[in-house]
């Protein structure tokens, strides 16, 4: 007896302390087994998929699983990499309307040298909330102004920007265009002359980013020459350099055509058109000029009241018709969760299922220059990879086990808590 | 000249117009479809008889009367027409926001037949929804349930002959903004929010006594008087007797709680809480109460009181018997609400049939028009949805609209430039950017004011 | 110097108008005859009636004779009619002809970041019955000003009578049948509160502001005016036990109209405000006067079986300039055309509005309501080129009024008898050429010069034309900026810095003064750029045309978009 109550009292330390525990994410060498592997680049395949050093490190039918290796049976469960949502303002805005808490859009016109990565809040409540849907990788963009910063790519796990950045940068700018909100009362040669008079301005910055790249080079080999300090100018000039994307946010048509031809006469070496509302109308020239696409929001409003009610959702299927690289985007914040059904809408309206699933993944990841990396489930590639129930471009499906970066990552967020707390609460009407 | 006047009256006298609503309700055979009635199961390979705008059958191998059109539906999905309990398509004005009590403003004077919101929510099989007056007042005004019959100018053709009178309410954020941070009056706090509902309750209250006094010694004594006649008062004090429903925008639970005790007070039964973000903390006492709730599928952290909300919302209070809908509050997800009822089965995992509730019998119960609408029952109108897919699938296309028996939506038929009205200016429309989030136009902060609480939920 | 008005003459010479002196001075000479002879004329008698080779004898004040083979009496002045067409003086049926628009007081407006639309001394809930343009006790002769621009504007071009409302917004108060010509305003009235007006225009940021408010404000002032108007009966008879009825002038006005013995003259231009209006009709049982209808076409049926009098617009929407860019353009892409022939068949609904409404055998009037004088004979041509008889346009603008006005017996046509309100015009009134010469009200002439071949005042046009918009553009005007759901005002001042240039300066709703800049003056266009702050700097851009007494045209806010300003002057004496 005098044994026993020590034990007992231990026992129930032990699981207290459990319970008190919040959930982690946990490093390890996992092996999925049993699963249905949807690989997206190699067809779909069935047996085991081993993560081990935060990378894929084996897969298929006849994978053996080390020992100390923790062992997931994933029957009845299909793999998929973690999606990637090419355009958001996640982790830069936590509540949209209090001001304070908006680090998405710098004072200024010319800001190319924001950094994005920067301001990521690797604690916002959005990001977990995010990821349990199996969005693993955002570009987490600046906005406002003709160049409002530099993007960057995270991965939605990490304690640091720097822990979370996943490869790319990309300088956003914002195309002149003519399109306005629901307020913009100017007419149309209002608008016409705004847009003239904003491309006029952009080629002075152009000009300058130009001009500073030249001295800049010049002072790489002759150390009489002098470079004032101007981080504007020395971030444009990385894209100058073909060393940075130009990501360019253009949706009304004309615009997406003025922006073809502006690309071409600044000879952008690195270029992805972002946004895109009225692709279709000049998909042609889009996919004849080779630029990619990240599209987005599929499930939005007609660009124009004479619309076809559902040229938003039926924009990305029509530019992947006539042959343009479509990725899709949420341009969300709170709700990026909400990419995979942007996805299926776009499947609906046309892109196709496969192709729509190519574009929350392999396809965003390509555009991106980071298909090495992540956008399919290869070996050698970042595990990024969840584990869903059946297809998880339905709202139905359920995502049952997510890791990124090799780290299994609790499939919790403050929307499961609040659901688990409240589902049956405990203290009703108690005073 | 008096001569004229005279003539004049007696002509203008004769006038009664013809300002009834217009369309007749249609005859229609829907074949060999999958009927998903929401409150009687399913049937497979079915078909569905609507005549002069009523289901009269429902079975297998039913024939169409002699000139009535058919839609064979084999493969789709047939529901009832989309209900939402919440939108701000069709009507002219949306906020009188000029004092923190309007009751007597009616958005049902204000009726826009010719918005092209109409089109499109009935090509998201959206049949019926609920114009609302907007957030920017406490006691907001008056709203009107709308049928979507879509191509007529008359505005009486969008009004739902017979659906109960409903008024908006609205707690929080939204009227303490507007009034005590914007126009420095009351309501300021949350507080005084409550004292505003209090004060206006008592004074109706007050007021109806006083008519109906007037009224009964009127009878006795020619010289009796009647009270200053009101229309705010009249209209609150219709709301004390149940004859109009409070539909209340709503997101804190405290505040939820708070306007129960009022409306307990004053003998008010009937709430439906809209939006009520944190509905779920409190679904026990709303279940107690008898109040609904009509939220949101996804929406959170746009502004601070919905900083600590759940997608799981809608899930919480459906397994806590609270009678939930799913609304758009918005001209884009009006057209997508089977899609936002599908997310309750991400989000808590709800049956089929309970996620189909969201969008139809439920909201229909909180209009009150559920004896008439939300279900495929005989003797309920004819208003339908058709889809390619089961509608809890995001993969799932809307094919037909349907309104009392009249095809109103057949994505067979859809062409571009469904607006019944064009500037006669200009001819391209304007450019509108495509926007995904639940915020307001950002870029009018601060400047133009008003705009800002026209277009808040 | 006995007489009030000769004080004030001489008041005003010493401060140093000597021109408006030399008017004064012009007025008071006296006539050397009141009897004119119109020679070789072609009569329009009235609709579908002519005289050709006619003579016209007009003697104090009535028309004298009309015919052939009329003899001349010899105390008449022959003016130099031959070869013009005279008609019958044109009745506007609606407008604010005569009246000064009053000015709005500066509106302390939202400031940034959750600021609102706070007004001090307004309660924006209660407002005053004024704030919130409840004043249907208004009288339109008690507002006229005989020397007000407008008058002269719209007499040039041929109308000599006009039914004008006082300028407001829910309830402008009550109409009037005047002459568009006169010094005495009681003078000029033809017919007094004539019709109750009444528009769904909600007052500027107080109650009622949105048109649910204005509807629902309507009926709540008209059941108290029941009210009261029953309690006032009652008390007349016998005031014993009774307390002492309220007396509130706003609702006295409505007794009238609750008696069937006064029409509401609805200002409903579009097809929803003509549905909302004939719902309300149907409500309250009003008599009803549906007025400045441009979107009629749709409800033409209705308006002819229930015998609704009616007023349509003479603002018909205009159409954009040809821009042979833009419509080769058009003609190469297949949704572009598709939308252009909407666009132009909805055009045509309104240009054909008319003519429809005279197929179906309405009668209507005209209003000039909203109308910009340099367009309203384009408007009619457009009319007449869309199905509108000439007769019917004739009829329009006087048979028609003058029967709907109950002024028949004097007004009208061209006949024996009847008031000498006559349009002379060289060539046919409705040709393009045509161009008006004369104008009698009331058996007084006014003679206007044959204008030049090109139209002066276009953008382009000879310095001397430049020169003089400026002369008219300089001084200070009142204005205001139209924004959804809410409106700004404010003053502007122009200097005239010679040789068609302007500078200037102008206050913001905060009623900071700013100056403006890049003043530019092209044609009758002027525009001038300034920066506000509005919790960010915003840059204004103006753009406002000369129209009369009038500057109209859009500000652009920034990347907020245009707004529609609207500007008179405040000192018509410049």
């Amino acid at each position: 007896m005098k044994r026993t109550i020590p034990i007992l009292v231990a026992v129930l330390l032990l699981s207290f302390a459990a319970q008190a525990q919040v959930a982690k994410a946990k490093k390890g060498t996992f092996a999925l087994t049993n699963a249905s592997i949807n690989t997206i680049t190699k067809g779909i395949v069935s047996g085991t998929l081993l993560i081990q050093d935060g990378k894929i490190a084996a897969l298929g039918a006849n994978v053996s699983i080390p020992s100390g290796a923790e062992v997931i049976d994933c029957k009845g469960l299909t793999l998929y990499p973690g999606f990637i949502d090419g355009g958001t303002s996640l982790g830069l805005v936590e509540v949209s309307s209090v001001d304070v808490t908006v680090d998405a859009d710098e004072l200024g016109d010319l800001t190319p040298h924001m950094e994005a990565i920067t301001a990521v809040n690797p604690n916002s409540v959005a990001i977990p909330v995010t990821r349990v849907e199996g969005v693993t990788t955002v570009v987490a963009a600046p906005q406002g102004g003709r160049f409002p910063g530099t993007a960057a790519l995270i991965n939605l796990a990490g304690y640091s920007p720097d822990a979370m950045y996943a490869g790319f940068k990309g300088i956003v700018m914002n195309f002149p265009t003519a399109g306005g909100g629901f307020f913009d009362r100017r007419s149309d040669e209002e608008r016409k002359k705004d847009e003239e008079n904003a491309l006029k301005k952009l080629n002075e910055y152009w000009d300058a980013a130009t001009l500073y790249h030249r001295i800049d080079s010049a002072a790489q080999t002759n150390r009489e020459v002098k470079v004032a300090y101007n981080p504007e100018m020395a971030a444009l000039a990385q894209v100058i350099r073909g060393q940075m994307m130009l990501m360019i946010e253009v949706n009304k048509a004309e615009s997406i055509e003025n922006a073809l031809k502006w690309v071409q006469a600044k000879k952008i070496k690195k270029v992805v058109f972002t946004g895109v509302a009225e692709g279709w109308r000049v998909a042609d020239k889009i996919a004849k000029a080779k630029i990619p696409v990240i599209t987005g929001p599929i499930i939005a409003m007609p660009t124009r009241e004479s619309d076809r009610y559902d040229r938003a959702y039926a924009n990305a299927g029509l530019m992947h018709k006539a042959g343009v690289k479509v990725a899709i985007r949420s341009n969300d914040t709170e709700n990026v969760r909400n990419l995979p059904f942007n996805a299926a809408f776009a499947a609906a309206y046309g892109l196709g299922k496969d192709e729509a699933l190519r574009a929350i993944t392999i396809t965003p990841a390509e555009i991106l220059g980071v298909a090495d990396k992540m956008g399919s489930l290869e070996v050698g590639k970042i595990a990024n990879v969840f584990a869903a129930t059946g297809d998880p471009l339905e709202t139905k499906t359920q995502i049952k086990h997510l890791f990124i970066g090799g780290y299994s990552i609790p499939l919790d967020s403050r929307h499961i808590q609040l659901y688990q707390e409240f589902l049956q609460r405990s203290h009703a009407g108690e005073k | 000249m008096k001569k004229h006047i005279f003539s004049l009256t007696i002509l203008l006298a004769l006038l009664t117009y013809d300002l009834q609503a217009q369309v007749k309700p249609g005859t229609l055979l829907i074949k060999n479809g999958t009927i998903l009635t929401v409150t009687k199961g399913n049937q497979e390979n079915s078909d569905l008889l609507i005549e002069n705008g009523k289901i009269t059958k429902i079975g297998k191998g039913l024939t169409a009367p002699a000139g009535a059109k058919t839609i064979d539906a084999q493969g789709m999905f047939v529901m009832p027409g989309i209900i939402d309990a919440h939108s701000h398509i069709a009507i002219d004005a949306v906020n009188e926001a000029t004092n923190p009590v309007t009751a007597e403003v009616n958005v049902g004077d204000a009726l826009d037949p010719l918005d092209i919101s109409i089109y499109r929510a009935l090509a998201g099989g959206c049949t019926t929804s609920h114009a609302m007056h907007g957030s920017a007042n406490a006691i907001g005004g008056q709203c009107q349930t709308i049928k979507h019959r879509y191509g007529g100018v008359n505005p009486e053709d969008l009004r739902m002959e017979g659906a109960p009178r409903t008024i908006k309410f609205a707690l929080g954020e939204n009227p303490t903004r507007v009034h005590g941070i914007g126009r420095g009056v009351m309501p300021r706090t949350r507080m005084g929010v409550e004292q505003v509902m209090r004060r206006s309750f008592s004074d109706a209250k007050a007021y109806d006594e006083a008519m109906s006094k007037y009224k009964a010694e009127v009878a006795s004594n020619p010289k009796a008087l009647p009270p200053k006649y009101d229309r705010r008062l009249e209209t609150l004090a219709d709301v004390l007797k149940g004859n109009i429903l409070i539909h209340c925008h709503s997101y804190r639970a405290d505040e939820i709680l708070m306007l129960m005790d009022v409306c307990k007070d004053y003998g008010i039964k009937s709430i439906c809480f809209q939006h009520v973000n944190e509905g779920f903390k409190v679904a026990p006492e709303l279940a107690a109460f008898g109040a609904s709730a009509s939220v949101f599928a996804d929406w959170w952290a746009y502004k601070f009181e919905v900083y600590y909300s759940t997608a799981y919302n809608a899930a919480i209070l459906t397994k806590n018997k609270v009678v939930t809908s799913i609304n758009s509050d918005s001209g884009d997800y009006i057209r997508h609400l089977y899609h936002q009822a599908g997310k309750t089965q991400r989000y808590g995992e709800l049956s089929d049939e309970e996620a189909l509730a969201l969008i139809t019998i439920n909201p229909a119960k909180q209009l009150g028009i559920d004896k008439r609408v939300g279900s495929l029952e005989l003797g309920k109108d004819g208003d339908i949805a058709i889809f390619n897919a089961h509608p809890l699938s995001s993969y799932a296309v809307p094919q037909y609209a349907i309104v009392d028996g009249n095809v109103e939506f057949d994505r067979a038929k859809d062409a571009d430039d469904q607006r019944l009205s064009v500037d006669p200016v200009k001819s391209t429309p304007s450019f509108m950017q495509a926007r995904s989030r639940h915020d307001h136009d950002r870029c009018m902060q601060g400047v133009f004011e008003l705009m800002n609480y026209l277009f808040q939920n | 110097m006995k007489k009030p008005s000769t004080l004030f003459a001489v008041l005003f010479a010493v401060v140093g108008l000597s021109k408006s002196f030399a008017q004064v001075g012009e007025e008071t000479m006296k006539p050397v005859t009141r009897t004119y002879a119109l020679k070789n004329v072609t009569i329009v008698v009235k609709p579908g009636q002519t005289i050709s080779n006619g003579t016209v004898i007009v003697k104090d004040g009535l028309i004298h004779a009309v015919g052939q083979n009329i003899a001349i009496p010899p105390d008449a002045k022959v003016l130099p009619s031959d070869s013009l067409y005279v008609y019958a003086g044109f009745i506007d049926a609606l407008g604010n002809t005569g009246i000064p628009k009053p000015e709005q007081p500066a509106r302390p407006t939202g400031g940034p970041g959750g600021g609102g639309f706070r007004q001090p001394g307004v309660n924006t809930g209660s407002p005053t019955n004024e704030q919130a343009g409840i004043q249907p006790e208004l009288r339109a002769r008690d507002l006229i000003k005989p020397a007000d621009k407008s008058i002269e504007d719209w007499r040039k071009l041929g109308f000599t009578s006009a039914h004008t409302m006082p300028f407001g917004r829910m309830l402008p108060g009550h109409t009037a049948l005047i002459a568009l010509g006169g010094t005495q305003a009681d003078n000029m009235i033809l017919r007094d509160n004539f019709a109750f007006s009444s528009q769904l225009t909600g007052a500027q940021t107080v109650y009622p502001n949105t048109v649910i408010a204005v509807i629902s404000k309507y009926r709540e002032l008209y059941k108290q005016a029941e009210q009261a108007k029953s309690h006032e009966k009652m008390y007349a008879s016998n005031p014993g036990g009774m307390p002492r009825p309220e007396v509130d002038r706003s609702l006295q006005a409505f007794y009238p109209v609750i008696d069937k013995q006064r029409s509401v003259c609805f200002v409903a231009p579009d097809v929803k405000s003509i549905y909302r209006v004939m719902s309300l009709q149907q409500e309250l049982g009003f008599p009803l006067i549906l007025a400045n209808v441009r979107e009629g076409w749709y409800v033409a049926d209705q308006i002819k079986t229930k015998n609704i009098p009616v007023i349509l617009s003479l603002d018909l929407p205009k159409p954009e300039k040809k821009d042979a860019k833009k419509d080769s353009l058009i003609a190469k892409d297949a949704e572009l055309k598709a939308l252009e022939a909407r666009r132009a068949a909805e055009m045509k609904s309104y240009e054909t509005q008319a003519a429809v409404f005279a197929q179906k055998g309405i009668n209507f009037g005209f209003s000039t309501l909203n109308s910009k004088l340099a367009d309203v004979r384009e408007s009619m041509r457009r009319m007449i080129k869309n199905g509108l008889k000439e007769d019917q346009m004739l009829a329009a603008l006087t048979t028609t009024p003058a029967a709907m006005f109950g002024v028949s017996g004097s007004l009208g046509t061209v006949e024996k008898g009847k008031t000498a309100n006559l349009v002379l015009s060289k060539k046919p009134y409705f040709d393009e050429k045509s161009q008006v010469r004369y104008v009698f009200v009331d058996g007084t002439p006014y003679e206007f010069e044959p204008e030049a071949a090109a139209p002066a005042g276009r953008p382009g046009a000879g310095g001397g034309a430049q020169a003089s918009a400026a002369a008219k553009i300089a001084g200070k005007w009142r204005y205001n900026i139209e924004t959804p759901g809410q409106s700004f005002g404010g003053d502007m001042v122009f200097k005239d810095e010679g040789n068609g240039n302007l500078s200037g300066t102008w206050t913001t709703a905060q009623g900071e003064t700013k100056s403006m800049e890049n003043v530019k003056l092209s044609g009758n266009v002027v525009t001038f750029t300034s920066v506000v702050t509005m919790g960010q700097e915003v840059n204004l851009g103006f753009e406002l045309t000369l129209d009369g007494n009038k500057l109209s045209g859009k500000v652009k806010a920034g990347d907020a978009g245009a707004f529609p300003v609207e500007a008179s002057k405040t000192d018509p004496k410049e």
